[in-house]
């Protein structure tokens, strides 16, 4: 049987602060497993540690503990050149490869893929007016359909936001309170109440109408 | 055969990978639009197919000749040649004198026997030709800074054109350029069209849906899709938005 794509297992990530007593002042855990090809839309408010969540998934932002599994790989064992070939992460128009390199790399293991299974798209510049959209949805359907995982990071300010999340992701993780909640789908998402809080009053209104016209 | 023909290009700054595995077949006399967002790596390709950056990976091949990581001068002696986002122009010289200037015969023979050449005939004919290809045959003693935008679109052309090139490289042609100057310039380029294998990198889509046989939409470096006007018109979301008008 092959390994499932992506799997969160225990992860735990604490930022602290002070240097004799040490306070913790971010936590983020998460403990999930995204076993088939799809795209997995990501929300949370501001802060909530979306982008450590895809720093850790690709390999540069080590766990405090736990582990992120790369088709059965452990990422933060893989040499640092080799991450990309395991996990990609583009952010807005660009793709990074920026890594807090602890470990040597002589030290760590080669990865076992030659071209990457998972893609984290943190915060893509959706612009309604110059129709790159349209191009952009079908790549992430396009790389499904070629047996990836798309992992699609967005923080909705409009009603097209959400038609977008809606239209494309196939679940969805809600990242909040230091944790993340998986939710089968667009319907479920906006029944969350931290969701609803998130999005306010008027955004709130338009997801209900998109979900209401899902099939 | 195709006249361009890149393969896996990888381009790396830093910890920012601007290209990767970017494939692109342009076939001879093919006018090949390229758009994307800003910071899509556009320009970065252009570079690669002119000599500027050398790709860490991946091949250029120019009529079936590898020419990967050769120097600018060495890819335009090939025949290529490229106009630039912001223009680079010989402001004090007149236009006659920019396009000589980009002649390859007049550059092989050094700015020391410039007022020979500038009187040759060989060079003034050829000049006055580029010219006359992109209207400005009227405007040739006309000195570059007193040219209006348009016509210093065009001249940039006509000095690319001077260098009787196989490929011409246009880098966001109609930047600056009011609504007057696009139509002259989708007017100038559409003339070219089929003389010579054109690539342009351009955010006005009405000249480049206009004009171009096929478009590779660049974005986090790479060709997320790519087809003829009419293909990538079909899209839902490019429908919607402004490129829809021109569907």
């Amino acid at each position: 049987m092959t390994a499932p794509l992506l799997v969160l297992d225990g992860v735990r990530k604490v930022y602290t602060r002070g240097r004799i007593v040490r306070r913790p002042t971010f936590t983020l855990e998460a403990d999930l497993a995204l076993e088939e090809p799809g795209i997995v839309g990501v929300v949370g408010p501001n802060g909530a540690g979306k982008t450590t969540l895809f720093e850790m998934m690709t390999g540069s932002n080590a766990p405090t503990s736990g582990r992120v599994l790369v088709v059965g790989t452990d990422i933060h064992r893989v040499k640092y050149r080799e991450r990309d070939r395991l996990a990609i992460h583009y952010h807005q128009s660009y793709q990074v490869r920026r890594f807090h390199k602890r470990v040597p790399s002589v030290f760590l293991a080669p990865s076992p893929t030659t071209s990457p299974l998972v893609h984290l798209f943190d915060e893509p510049q959706f612009n309604l007016q110059d129709g790159y959209i349209g191009f952009m949805l079908d790549f992430f359907r396009k790389l499904r359909e070629e047996g990836r995982l798309v992992v699609l990071c967005m923080h909705p300010t409009a009603a097209w936001h959400l038609e977008i999340l809606a239209e494309i992701a196939g679940q969805f993780l809600f990242v909040a309170d230091g944790g993340v909640t998986r939710k089968p789908d667009f319907r479920a998402l906006v029944a969350e109440p931290r969701f609803r809080l998130y999005l306010g009053p008027d955004l709130t209104g338009a997801a209900e109408t998109i979900s209401s016209m899902q099939k | 055969m195709s006249m361009i023909e890149a393969s896996g290009v990888h381009v790396r700054f830093g910890d920012r990978v601007v290209l990767e595995s970017v494939d692109l077949a342009v076939g001879e006399g093919e006018f090949h639009g390229v758009m994307g967002p800003n910071g899509a790596g556009k320009t970065t390709f252009f570079n690669v197919l002119t000599g500027r950056v050398k790709p860490s990976r991946g091949s250029i091949r120019l009529g079936g000749e590898d020419v990967t990581g050769l120097s600018p001068h060495r890819i335009a002696a090939k025949g290529v040649a490229r106009s630039f986002q912001i223009m680079t122009l010989f402001d004090d010289y007149s236009a006659r004198d920019n396009v000589m200037m980009g002649l390859p015969a007049f550059r092989a023979r050094g700015f020391d026997g410039w007022q020979a050449a500038a009187a040759d005939r060989r060079f003034t004919d050829k000049a006055s030709e580029a010219l006359a290809a992109v209207g400005l045959a009227e405007k040739a003693d006309v000195r570059a800074r007193d040219l209006s935008y348009g016509d210093r679109r065009a001249l940039e052309i006509a000095v690319a054109l001077a260098q009787e090139p196989r490929v011409l490289c246009l880098d966001e042609p109609t930047s600056g350029l009011g609504s007057d100057g696009i139509q002259r310039l989708t007017a100038l380029v559409g003339r070219l069209k089929g003389q010579l294998t054109i690539v342009a990198i351009e955010h006005d889509m009405a000249f480049l849906f206009s004009l171009a046989d096929r478009i590779s939409v660049v974005h986090w470096g790479q060709v997320v899709a790519r087809g003829t006007p009419h293909e990538l018109q079909q899209n839902e979301w490019v429908r919607r938005s402004n490129l829809g008008r021109f569907a």
